[in-house]
């Protein structure tokens, strides 16, 4: 017959061994898993810029888009061409979009176009 | 008398408001200064189960603002620690019953009764929060090193921000030592970079919050107690002494332990 102050003692030793298990388990895991505060820290830094000047991410990124299909029309321009970001570093806050330029692939002169200008 | 009104809030909820108002007055008091906590949680009062006063009440705040009595009568005092008094707000009404008006009027009136007049805001960003911060000379936000908490700070310092000129300091609460060491804790430092308001104190992760609590005991009156010591260097701060921060690498060194084993 098993009484409860031996469940309970077994139950103790149980959790010492897991606990312990666990320990060993777990400790080299630590040092391979990134760390979270890093994460957090750089989430909160963009998500509280984005608040303090009552903007929404969703709504840049939209802006972003519609200013690609525009420019489009007069540009060589692709979305990932295109950053817009809040600038804080001077006076009041701006929205800044910044459009990087395609550089221009001109034809290269085939072998006969090259003759005949000759 | 002018004494200082300061007004404990953070925009989330469960972060520790209602501890922190009980324990710094608590600590204030003990210090000699006459104190107030005012809880302005109106139909979500707990200020008075924390500090182990709810069987006390008789009248409460909206009482006062609908002129069924003097402030002075609301107030009870505390049997421990004799300079420390609760105002304690009305269960079966809601925030409405309050107005900013009336609370500027109450503040007005405390300032002259105590040294120290502490309230207790409730979460959110509404009625309650305004009434909580109109009469205020300073601001104590409380935030966790959580990132839904630090959002709701920083929410909570711009709305004082662009409404008053108060001064604001940072609490942060359940700060967790071992998990920061790990890298997976804001740290102070941090948090203190993407707030930018000046720190009051830093409050470790402590189980004897919870037990304190339960009994209505306060944590600043248990000696053992790693948070209850941090309310009082904060009691202090306040008092403008200069304490410095608690070192959190450990929450008690060996030779603290020993001694306290020792009893030394």
């Amino acid at each position: 017959m098993v009484t409860g102050q031996d469940t309970g003692r077994k139950g103790l030793v149980v959790g010492i061994w897991s606990k312990l298990l666990g320990q060993l388990q777990s400790s080299p895991k630590i040092q391979y898993t990134e760390v979270s505060a890093s994460a957090a820290k750089e989430r909160l830094k963009v998500a509280l810029t984005y608040d303090r000047n009552g903007l929404e991410q969703g709504t840049v990124d939209s802006l972003r888009e519609e200013l690609v299909r525009l420019m489009a029309e007069h540009l060589d321009v692709h979305t990932e061409d295109v950053e817009v970001n809040i600038d804080q570093s001077t006076g009041p806050n701006r929205l800044v979009a910044s459009i990087a330029l395609r550089p221009l692939r001109r034809p290269r002169p085939t072998a006969a176009a090259a003759t005949e200008a000759r | 008398m002018a004494g200082r009104v300061i007004t404990v809030t953070s925009g989330k909820g469960g972060v520790g408001k209602t501890t922190f108002s009980a324990n710094v007055s608590a600590a204030l008091a003990a210090l000699g200064k006459k104190t107030v906590a005012v809880d302005t949680d109106v139909g979500l009062r707990n200020l008075d189960i924390v500090m182990g006063l709810e069987n006390r009440i008789v009248y409460d705040l909206v009482d006062v603002v609908e002129g069924r009595c003097r402030v002075q009568k609301a107030v009870i005092r505390d049997k421990r620690i004799d300079t420390l008094h609760l105002l304690p707000a009305a269960q079966t009404r809601d925030k409405t019953a309050v107005t900013p008006e009336s609370m500027e009027k109450i503040c007005a009136e405390l300032r002259e009764m105590f040294d120290f007049t502490i309230i207790d805001s409730p979460a959110g960003i509404e009625r309650g929060f305004q009434n909580a911060v109109v009469g205020a000379d300073e601001i104590v936000v409380i935030t966790t090193p959580h990132v839904s908490a630090i959002r709701d700070a920083d929410r909570v310092i711009g709305l004082v921000e662009a409404a008053e000129k108060q001064q604001i300091s940072l609490v942060v609460n359940r700060l967790q030592p071992d998990m920061v060491r790990r890298g997976d804790m804001l740290d102070i430092p941090d948090m203190l970079e993407i707030l930018s308001i000046p720190p009051l104190g830093i409050i470790p992760e402590d189980e004897s919050i919870v037990t304190s609590s339960n009994k209505g005991e306060l944590a600043t009156r248990m000696p053992r107690s790693v948070a209850g010591q941090a309310y009082k260097n904060i009691a202090r701060r306040i008092l403008g002494e200069d304490v410095p921060f608690m070192s959190l690498e450990s929450s008690e060194s060996l030779l603290q332990w020993l001694k306290r084993m020792l009893k030394i």
